[in-house]
């Protein structure tokens, strides 16, 4: 009895590596061995290629977005008619799910052959030798005018800029200003703009903050920060300021960084134009705005999805660029690519890359990205379909402009832990400024804790 | 009649599948997790020997410490909850009247509901925004600043404790329930007919009998309240800022957020030391109030 607490945690902390056992089992050795035989034909291109063995190559695929599940199904059955040799399976978990799982499968040395990467994750994996090098593969196979080559830095490694690549992007995204255009022409104001300063914009921000029914607290807010890493390092960067020191071993707020968390700061304490985070508990981030609670709010341009199925016809919106802030220098997007990684222990490195080939070209097709997820196959990205004009917003083509000024982003190794992110939101960075925005410390306190700690992570990291 | 022979093997081939279950899946991986709390681990890479790095970087850090401190709260107010709560409606329920195997079955509702869903409906009752709880309380205190229940540190434990409290106490009640119709109704009878009103009753004739009940109650609850780890996924995350991690939701933090698998394991080792102890304190005050009659 005593020990029942106790057997649960650590049968907690070993069920992980125990799926992997059993998942061990599963895999079966290609009987010919020899890899990528039958495939030396050296373009993958789909289709045509009749089979020469007899013997199927079987490829497991691992996503992290079972809503997705249905139409990534229906590519994968699509790919596995083409190639009657190959047979590519699926699993998907969500996110939260997904990294323990594939991180024990991949201790145990039996990760899937083929699986989605995170941008934040590429340099962890990369670095300990978990993840395929595609660099030769990309340099045969691929013509850089037919892809958003600008986002491939975000897989490199070491180097962003000279490394080899670990992982092929299939989709990125942006961070963009939502705004609600209804509340913007009620208050007569000009929508935002890409020259908008932070002047501008907190003006527009005052005005649209109402109390409709009197009691004193706004019912409609100007703006909603949500202090986590798509919403806070957009300004960031749009004022020349950083987080991190250039090489991304340490963690310093330079000037124009704490000018910028200041700034934010005091939307929610001083201009009161933003909620706090504790007056907004309850509800998830990403519903406030399509909820029509507030009239601006940054995040990735992911989110349009979720704020068409939120919002639906209930009010006209659009989206635009960060404004810009006091230092800045030149537009620098805060953006990411999703991408798909080959597992360093696979057998059939040629026919992953080839399913990997046809889950990124023109076999998947623009209704495959939902709302702001930018193929990064330019003639698809590029097509009239993708920019779903009939839609909102009806300014999708900026997210296009945005990918020639992706620049930095704050992903090192352990970000996750510096950071505080999903079921740790309450610690690291996310934490503090959570409590400086609800005014329980202030923000010079909170740089030092986080700048302490951070460090005494991003030491460990090395 | 052919007679069917029993022998002592046979016992054990029957509680084999049991004995493989523990092994393979409990007892290994106890060891394995000895061995791992005295390595850097982060799962990915073969894990590194630190000796007693872990438990020295423990000890130094003063969030394992508000963490150890937040643990015994959470658990000493859960448990008075659960206790007092669960006595409380049992003996309610304990009364022959019409309706009452309905709030029986009401009262358990909570325990067999998914934490997840629990947790969903409190956030959205408790939220500030649109929340039930709020708004009703608004009408009341008609100007007054309400509080963030799960939002503001200062009453999240105390809300997160409340919730979990709802959920349990029921399965704490049953146990009651079952402890009561065990006691003889000639010794409350006997009390009656001397005098005794219903309050002398409860407490000098039927709490007394209850004891072993309430002893069994006492220790499953404690450690249920150690290795709380669902209703804090579910509501609050461990924040806001940190402020409603206990030690197990701690661990998992460690464990499958920042993929420490040595430093979690060591912490598991705390929460199996604390539980140790607790229950062996436990047991040892037994003699000083638990009445076997």
């Amino acid at each position: 009895m005593k020990r029942i607490g106790f057997l649960l945690i650590a049968c907690f902390l070993f069920f992980g590596s125990v799926i992997g056992c059993s998942n061990a089992g599963n895999k079966k050795t290609d009987a010919t061995g020899t890899p990528g035989a039958g495939e030396s034909q050296n373009t993958p291109k789909s289709g045509g290629d009749a089979p020469k063995s007899n013997e199927k190559v079987k490829l497991t695929y691992f996503s992290w977005d079972p809503s997705q599940e249905k139409v990534l199904n229906e590519m994968i059955q699509k790919f596995n008619k083409e190639n009657p040799n190959i047979e590519v399976t699926m699993q998907s978990y969500a996110p939260a799910d997904y990294w323990p799982k594939i991180s024990a499968l991949a201790a145990a040395g039996n990760a899937p052959d083929v699986f989605d990467m995170s941008s934040g994750y590429v340099d962890e994996w990369a670095s300990k030798g978990l993840l395929y090098d595609i660099q030769k593969l990309v340099d045969r196979d691929i013509k850089p005018e037919n892809y958003f080559t600008s986002v491939f830095s975000a897989v490199r490694y070491p180097d962003k800029e000279k490394g080899d690549m670990y992982a092929f992007p299939y989709a990125w995204v942006t961070t963009v200003l939502f705004y609600n255009k209804d509340y913007f022409d009620k208050a007569n104001l000009q929508y935002p703009n890409e020259n908008w300063t932070w002047d501008d914009f907190l003006n527009a921000a005052k005005k649209l903050t109402v109390d409709t029914n009197g009691d004193g607290k706004p019912d409609q807010w100007g703006f909603y920060l949500y202090g986590r890493y798509a919403h806070i390092e957009p300004w960031l960067y749009q004022n020349d300021g950083d987080i991190l020191n250039p090489d991304k071993t340490q963690f310093v707020i330079n000037e124009n960084g704490k000018e910028t968390l200041q700034f934010l700061t005091d939307l929610t304490l001083k201009h009161k134009v933003s909620p706090a985070p504790k007056d907004v508990k309850g509800i998830k981030q990403e519903d406030l705005f399509p909820m029509g609670k507030v009239a601006m709010w940054v995040d990735g341009s992911f989110a349009i999805d979720n704020v068409r199925k939120v919002a639906g016809d209930k009010f006209k919106w659009g989206i635009s660029t960060i404004p810009k802030g006091p230092h800045f220098k030149q537009q620098v997007t805060y953006g990411w690519p999703d991408s798909y990684s080959i597992s360093k222990n696979t057998k059939h490195v040629e026919e992953a890359w080839k399913f990997i080939l046809f889950m990124t070209g023109e076999a998947r097709g623009a209704e495959h990205y939902q709302g702001g997820k930018v193929p990064v196959y330019k003639p698809v990205a590029l097509s009239k379909e993708w920019l779903e004009s009939d839609k909102q917003p009806d300014n999708k083509s900026l997210i296009l402009e945005q990918g020639k000024y992706i620049g930095r982003n704050s992903y090192t190794k352990s970000w996750s832990e510096w950071r505080g992110y999903g079921a740790a939101e309450g610690s690291g960075l996310n934490g503090e400024l959570d409590q400086v925005f609800d005014g329980k410390k202030s923000l010079d306190a909170a740089i030092e804790s986080v700048t302490k700690y951070a460090n005494e992570v991003l030491s460990r990291a090395k | 009649m052919k007679r069917l022979r029993f022998y002592r093997y046979h016992a054990y081939l029957f509680i084999l599948p049991t004995v493989v279950g523990l092994l393979v899946f409990r007892l290994i991986p106890i060891a394995v997790s000895i061995a791992a709390s005295f390595t850097s681990w982060d799962i990915y890479s073969p894990p590194q020997w630190i000796g007693f790095d872990n438990y020295a970087e423990m000890f130094r850090s003063p969030e394992f410490w508000q963490v150890i401190r937040r643990t015994l709260a959470f658990s000493f107010f859960f448990t008075v909850g659960v206790c007092v709560i669960g006595l409380f409606f049992a003996v309610l329920l304990n009364a022959k009247l019409p309706g009452v195997p309905f709030f029986r079955s009401l009262f358990f509702l909570p325990v067999i509901t998914s934490v997840i869903a629990i947790g969903i409906m409190w956030d959205w009752i408790l939220s500030p925004q649109f929340g039930i709880l709020n708004t009703f309380l608004a009408k009341i205190w008609n100007d007054a600043e309400l509080p963030s229940w799960l939002g503001d540190p200062k009453y999240a434990l105390g809300a997160l404790i409340g919730v979990y409290v709802w959920k349990s106490a029921g399965y704490q009640m049953i146990i009651y329930l079952a402890g009561l119709q065990h006691i003889p109704h000639e010794l409350k009878e006997a009390a009656r007919m001397d005098g005794a009103g219903p309050f002398r009753t409860f407490f000098s004739v039927t709490l007394p009998l209850l004891t072993p009940t309430l002893f069994f109650v006492l220790v499953i609850t404690i450690i249920q309240s150690f290795h709380t780890f669902d209703i804090t996924y579910a509501m609050t995350k461990g924040g806001p800022y940190q402020s409603t991690t206990t030690l197990s939701y701690y661990i998992y933090q460690n464990a499958f957020v920042h993929y420490r698998m040595g430093y979690a394991s060591g912490l598991a080792y705390v929460l199996f030391f604390m539980t140790l102890l607790v229950t062996w304190a436990n047991f040892l005050l037994k003699k000083k109030w638990v009445n076997y009659g």
